[in-house]
């Protein structure tokens, strides 16, 4: 309750106060609450006053932090191995429990936004209309005890006639860019000056953006999509969500003179209705847009199912010798006429795995840690079975029938190209939000609201001037402006601030 | 190879010898001040010709002269880049993102030393400078040259997202030192030291509070700036906006502190002493933001 003695001759001023009051006048409406029944709007006062707080504001912030910070620090999005290998297996149990491995998808940290949304639109609800008011219609009439509770105020005796004493200190406001207006008296005199009310103006354009931006992002999560394609070069994709095809002409990788990467490039052609519509080249920071969909240069690798050339020796059984070598392309029969072979390349894995149930080979993982061809065999001109030729392991099993043994001794991956694949209809929305954010802080940090008050009175030599003011922020300018004001008041005969 | 190494080991010495001076400045102001009136506004007394106004007088040509160093060091190594990639951005490793906040740290100084004209806070700020710099140097040799961009990174989004994002950070440098200064100053109050001692030209608490105030107030918008214009590149470059990666994360983290700050300050509790620890606190936020996610966690930035 001492700060609200100290600042009783600020709450006067309410109208522009009321911002940093918050927590007196909470204080006020907790005792009032007790004594008195509650009415219904009581209750939704005290209810807006708690979501437009700068408590709430603050610990939203903070808390926002923290959950971020938590989620910098424990990987997200891992495979439970990860977890448990570096964290233990509890550890792990609490992180899901928790959603710390997706922390910013819980419904805790949606609900922070959300909380964080409502609490800078109810602070806008509360207060911008004092603000909106104040443009218009300012409080002019002021006491001379009101000016010299202001934060800087100063009494100065001049030997002058009061008409020219106000016209001076209006002038000297004016040129400093100050909106000045005047209320003549019979006796008294009293200016107002103000400058840099947008500054505040500003502040709540930031508090809205927020919102704007929430929105945006919830409504790219909502109606969005965000795909990965692995895609080959001279294949036809059909991308269901703007129901047209996406044919990859070409990919490759430009280098510097010393070997680094300079650029993944994939050309692409968007193809509907059977019709080529839009061909471009894109890069990692350049991606093609069509029908608001766009498609990014995300990544590139070996493909894991696919090769585009191969190399088989040809071992003779009985006396180990190399007899023959073939270099296979993709699904095209190659003959060796001496040994009386054709040899047809018809698959390949990176991975071998064997799926037990469905008696299907297919490739583990994406990496190139067990490569297998599958190899159909015909041998003068009698068809063999197709056995899987691994690079790692020559010689593993023993064809019958044949002659021969094959081993596969290198191959050419086909390279794919990563493409990310991404609508979101919220970034517009985003773009807005972000904007206002921008121009809000800047102007609310740029601008600060400035007011000064004067009073002239008859005085012992001629007028006395009470003149005090306040800054919103930014004091530290305004203690400058302010002393050279009143030197030069003191000094007479300029007034030029 | 790269004579901007040369440039940028002065611009070294130059700060530590500017750093040197300004201490050497507050230093001989308190002997110049010794005889002084009690209760006479500190600053005023030192006489003409004394110690103290030549030191003062280095100290600021010789740190306008490290800034011109640095300044010509950063352009040369725009020049040696546009050579090896086509790109000039001289912000694009993080020994050259540090070399530009010391930059961006000293010119932000003398702006300040010019238009309030309080030296003392260059033995604060320009130190902050100077660990900048020397921070960078004692970065391994591989981290300090012009290697060509990496496919990401070769975009024109880099000028400016970089260059915003990092002048945001030397201004919450700036906040940070203008924290510790009012703490000592504080401290030396506390003990009835503050016109007799070394603290004698610093300037008045509300002064250093205000000034550290006004520091947050340039970097919280350039932050804000910087952080959306990357989450427009990053749409244009990793497919979405925002991805939750480590450094867009903590600039988001260090924006809501500085942003907590702010509105703290709209309470009067919020000024002074724990303001100025909010201003150190913040800026070890900042420096992890700058340094430790780029070497702790790893993620979309990990490019140094």
């Amino acid at each position: 309750m001492n700060r609200l003695t100290v600042r009783a001759a600020h709450l006067y001023d309410e109208m522009f106060f009321q911002f940093q009051t918050t927590y007196e006048m909470d204080a006020i409406t907790k005792d009032t609450e007790a004594a008195k029944p509650f009415t219904f709007k009581e209750f939704g006062d005290a209810l807006l006053e708690f979501f437009s707080s700068l408590k709430l504001a603050i610990f939203l912030m903070i808390t926002l932090a923290i959950l971020s910070t938590v989620g910098t620090v424990i990987q997200q999005g891992e495979r439970p191995e990860v977890y448990i290998k570096e964290y233990g297996e509890s550890a792990y149990w609490w992180f899901v429990k928790l959603g710390f491995i997706d922390i910013y998808h819980t419904w805790y940290f949606s609900t922070i936004l959300v909380l964080l949304c409502i609490n800078s639109l109810t602070c806008f609800n509360q207060r911008f209309p004092a603000i909106w008011r104040s443009i218009r219609q300012d409080k002019v009439n002021v006491t001379a005890q009101f000016i010299q509770n202001l934060k800087r105020s100063a009494t100065v005796d001049l030997a002058a006639e009061r008409g020219t004493v106000t016209e001076d200190i209006a002038l000297a406001f004016a040129e400093r860019g100050y909106r000045v207006l005047v209320n003549k008296g019979d006796a008294e005199t009293t200016l107002y000056a103000t400058k840099g009310i947008m500054g505040r103006i500003a502040a709540h354009v930031a508090h809205l953006s927020v919102t704007v931006i929430v929105i945006g992002g919830i409504l790219g999560n909502v109606i969005g999509f965000r795909d990965f394609g692995v895609c080959l070069e001279g294949e036809t994709y059909h991308i269901p969500q703007g129901n047209f095809d996406l044919h990859v002409d070409k990919f490759w990788i430009d280098y510097y003179d010393n070997g680094a990467v300079k650029s993944y490039n994939s050309t692409l052609t968007v193809i509907e209705n059977g019709e080529s519509k839009l061909t471009k080249t894109i890069t990692v920071n350049d991606p093609l847009v069509y029908k608001g969909i766009w498609f990014y240069q995300s990544s590139y690798g070996d493909s894991w199912d696919r090769v585009e050339k191969a190399r088989v020796v040809v071992r003779d059984k009985t006396t180990d010798k190399v007899v023959g070598e073939a270099i296979l392309d993709w699904k095209k029969e190659a003959v060796l006429k001496d040994l009386g072979l054709k040899l047809l390349l018809t698959d390949f894995v990176a991975d071998f795995g064997f799926d037990a149930k469905d008696r299907r080979v297919y490739s583990k993982t994406v990496e190139h840690e067990n490569p297998a061809i599958k190899l159909a065999i015909t041998e003068r001109e009698q068809t063999l079975t197709a056995p899987w030729i691994f690079y790692n392991y020559p010689d593993l099993f023993d064809i019958q029938g044949s002659k021969y043994k094959f081993e596969l001794t290198g191959y050419l991956a086909k390279k794919f190209t990563g493409l990310q694949i991404a609508k979101d209809p919220g970034v517009l929305l985003v773009w807005i939000g972000s904007t206002l954010l921008v121009v809000g802080v800047t102007l609310s940090a740029v601008i600060y609201h400035r007011r000064v008050w004067a009073k002239v009175v008859p005085g012992r030599q001629g007028v006395t001037v009470y003149v005090g003011g306040t800054a919103y922020k930014g004091q530290i300018d305004f203690d400058r402006e302010f002393d050279r004001f009143t030197e030069r008041l003191k000094a007479r005969g300029n007034y030029t601030v | 190879m790269f004579r901007s190494l040369f440039l940028f080991d002065v611009t070294f010495w130059l700060y530590l010898a500017a750093m040197g001076l300004y201490f050497g400045y507050i230093i001989a102001s308190r002997k110049a001040l010794q005889p002084a009136v009690a209760g006479h506004p500190a600053g005023t007394t030192a006489e003409e010709g004394s110690w103290a106004d030549t030191l003062g007088l280095l100290a600021t040509w010789v740190t306008f002269f490290g800034l011109i160093v640095n300044g010509m060091a950063l352009g040369t190594r725009a020049y040696e880049r546009m050579q090896i990639s086509g790109t000039f951005a001289p912000w694009s490793n993080q020994f050259e993102a540090m070399a530009y906040v010391s930059f961006a740290i000293i010119a932000g100084y003398l702006l300040l030393e010019l238009k309030y004209g309080i030296k003392a806070i260059g033995a604060f700020v320009v130190s902050i400078g100077f660990i900048a710099m020397g921070a960078a140097s004692l970065l391994p040799y591989r981290y300090q040259t012009a290697e060509p961009l990496v496919p990401a990174l070769n975009s024109y989004w880099i000028y400016i997202h970089v260059s915003i994002t990092l002048t945001s950070y030397a201004a919450f440098a700036m906040a940070g030192g203008l924290g510790v200064m009012y703490l000592l100053k504080e401290r030396a109050e506390r003990r009835g030291m503050a016109a007799t001692s070394v603290y004698a030209t610093f300037p008045s608490l509300e002064k250093i509070d205000e000034l550290g105030y006004k520091a947050i107030m340039v970097g919280f918008p350039l932050l804000a700036f910087g952080t959306i214009l990357g989450a427009m590149w990053a749409n244009y470059a990793w497919g979405g906006y925002w991805s939750w990666d480590p450094k867009e994360t903590w600039a988001l983290i260090v924006w809501l502190i500085y942003g907590a700050y702010i509105h703290a300050r709209m309470n009067r509790g919020w000024e002074g002493h724990r303001a100025a620890v909010y201003q150190i606190f913040g800026l070890l936020m900042v420096v992890f933001c700058f340094w430790g996610v780029n070497f702790l966690l790893s993620g979309l930035h990990a490019y140094a």
